[in-house]
């Protein structure tokens, strides 16, 4: 695959404040990634920085293998699906769209063909001449990413895109939005806080926190071997403890040992175990497994989630089986559903 | 009557007493002869139309429209890249600019028209210091420097108020979408302003045009504009029908632009 993006030791900090610390990244062609962690964490400035609408400080950053630093953004071949769209409001749907081929100077003709093959690709046919004041916030939405992809670019920006729109539109987008992207065949980085939608549109995450990339991984990978606590924390829901790894493929936790299949650790390294809720499985009290009682049950849906007290350790089980408050229960899961990731 | 409303009754009054009654006046004497030192029987008469051709009248309206719309146009060309500096700077120097043009306006007019006289005349205090000897009274240049001076603030404050709550974010998708700063200039800021710059343009032009202490003092008494004329019959020639006439001629005129305004700034956001 094509790198398409390449992003070397970016610093950027505003005033004092420094929110990118030395990011490394790569982006193929025809991939679909998303920068994702809390507000805060540098992401949009990262997307910012490759949009053109910042300078990093240091590093540099490849697009199609030249350095674009020094390239202003009218002038990049990325297009960017702003946070609130960014509309023209002057304009009307039609010319919304038509913008950047108008700047290109382009035919008529082929300015009205493209809005149309656009306009059907966002399923907006017939809005060419609405008001951008009279449109849904999904429509509005559907505008800016036609507007963007009009110019055919090699790479598209999203900026948290879906924030604004309600949660049923939202799943609709998420699924709408890869499908545009495997059509289009370009690229598309995609910022967002929202792990869920992270995982359900990526081909790769990018797992940001404090201006630092904590984890680049595909979607499985960062769910199911996240590398660091803040990772397991922030992707979905996780049971995070504290452990010792007394040898390879042994890890000791409330005062048992268990059979695990993490290997590369020092004897007696201190570790965090992550167990995700739901591999957990509540059986019977036994002596030679973790006993806990059950403190809270809340129906989710598909699942239960149980709040199970070890000792003053709450523990978070998803279970398909309903157990009443105050029931003696045990822990089990299996060695390779135990995750050993180094303390930081 | 509720009692916010009744605290609404010297308003109220003020506005029959002080504002009602003397446009109704006014009305009466444009289209009589009534005469209001010698108040008693009058007839109703359009005499006074036929004596808007007379010639001091004529070159009056001249003079005021070139004048004005000179003086509106320089406004406008100085006043815009003010406003779009000012709406670009950092937020702690706004104010500070903000209130470096809003201080002069609350001093008062007729002082800084006096004051700009003084320095147009050839023995200025510019000349007792610096040994520069204007003679600019008289000139045009006179009116236009002290309408500049006077109207200036009123051209760049409605355009910086809308430059200021312009989403910045739409300058940075024109950019997106391929426009230099030239276009994005052409196609988004000056579209996007044109509310502010008509609400300037007016808030200009309207008291330009109807000045009369400003070209009496800064003209010598050379220059006549319409509110000249207008001060002229009321106070020195007692021709006050057509006075009046002409008044009402230029109320109606306001009501227009005024109407123009509201139809270009729907929320009035321009609006002073």
């Amino acid at each position: 695959m094509k790198r398409l993006v390449e992003i070397k030791n970016v610093f950027k900090s505003y005033d004092d404040n420094l929110v990118l610390k030395n990011i490394n990244l790569y982006i193929n062609e025809n991939e679909f990634v998303t920068l994702l962690g809390p507000s805060g964490c540098g992401k949009t400035t990262l997307l910012r920085l490759i949009g053109g609408f910042e300078d990093a400080d240091q590093g540099t950053i490849f697009f199609n293998g030249r350095s674009i630093l020094e390239v202003p953004a009218y002038e990049r071949n990325i297009n960017t699906v702003f946070q609130k769209y960014a509309l023209f409001p002057h304009l009307n749907v039609y010319e919304n769209i038509a913008f950047g081929l108008r700047i290109k100077k382009c035919p008529k003709e082929e300015i009205e063909q493209e809005v149309r093959r656009v306009l059907k690709l966002v399923k907006l046919e017939g809005f060419e001449k609405r008001h951008i004041n009279k449109l849904s916030g999904g429509q509005q939405q559907r505008v800016a990413i036609a507007r963007a992809v009009v110019n055919k670019p090699k790479l598209l920006l999203l900026d948290e895109p879906l924030g604004a729109l309600d949660l049923k539109l939202r799943q609709d987008m998420q699924y709408e939005l890869k499908a545009m992207q495997q059509k289009l065949g370009i690229s598309f980085i995609f910022v967002t806080h929202d792990q869920e939608e992270a995982l359900t549109m990526s081909d790769t995450v990018v797992v940001m926190d404090d201006g630092v990339i904590q984890q680049i991984g595909t979607p499985e990978d960062i769910y199911n071997e996240p590398k660091n606590r803040f990772t397991a924390d922030f992707i979905g829901e996780s049971n995070i403890i504290h452990a010792v790894m007394k040898q390879d493929k042994l890890v000791h936790f409330e005062g048992l040992d268990h059979i695990c299949v993490d290997v590369g650790f020092n004897k007696n390294e201190q570790v965090d175990v992550v167990i995700r809720p739901e591999d957990i499985v509540l059986q019977e009290s036994n002596d030679k497994k973790i006993n806990g009682i059950v403190d809270d049950i809340t129906f989710k849906g598909v699942h239960y989630e149980i709040i199970v007290m070890v000792g003053s350790k709450e523990y978070v089980v998803h279970s398909t089986d309903k157990q009443e408050i105050g029931d003696q229960v045990s822990l089990h899961f299996d060695p390779d559903e135990i995750h050993v990731m180094k303390k930081t | 009557m509720s009692r916010l409303k009744k605290l609404t009754i010297p308003y109220i009054v003020w506005m029959i007493v002080l504002v009602a009654v003397p446009t109704l006046l006014i009305m009466l004497l444009a289209i009589s002869d009534l005469d209001i030192f010698n108040l008693g029987a009058f007839s109703f008469t359009l005499d006074e139309f036929a004596e808007l051709k007379r010639p001091e009248i004529r070159i009056a309206t001249i003079n005021s429209i070139r004048l004005s719309s000179l003086a509106t146009s320089l406004c406008l060309l100085i006043g815009y890249p003010v406003a779009y500096y000012l709406a670009n700077s950092p937020s702690k120097n706004k104010t500070f600019f903000v209130s470096l043009l809003i201080i002069p306006v609350w001093s008062n007019m007729l002082l800084r028209i006096i004051a700009w006289e003084k320095l147009f005349y050839p023995n200025s205090i510019l000349n007792d210091f610096f040994n520069i000897g204007l003679d600019l009274i008289g000139k045009d240049i006179a009116i236009i420097i002290g309408m500049l001076s006077m109207y200036l603030p009123f051209m760049i404050l409605p355009i910086y108020s809308v430059l200021e709550k312009m989403d910045k974010s739409l300058i940075e998708a024109s950019k997106d979408l391929g426009a230099n700063n030239v276009s994005t200039f052409i196609k988004i800021t000056l579209p996007l302003s044109l509310s502010g710059v008509v609400s300037g343009i007016i808030m200009t032009l309207l008291p330009a045009m109807t000045a009369f202490a400003l070209p009496e003092r800064l003209s010598g008494g050379n220059t006549l504009l319409i509110g000249n004329i207008i001060e002229d019959y009321f106070v020195k020639s007692g021709n006050i029908n057509l006075g009046s006439l002409i008044s009402i001629i230029l109320m109606i005129f306001i009501i227009v632009l005024f109407i123009i305004v509201v139809r270009f700034d729907k929320e009035g956001e321009t609006l002073i």
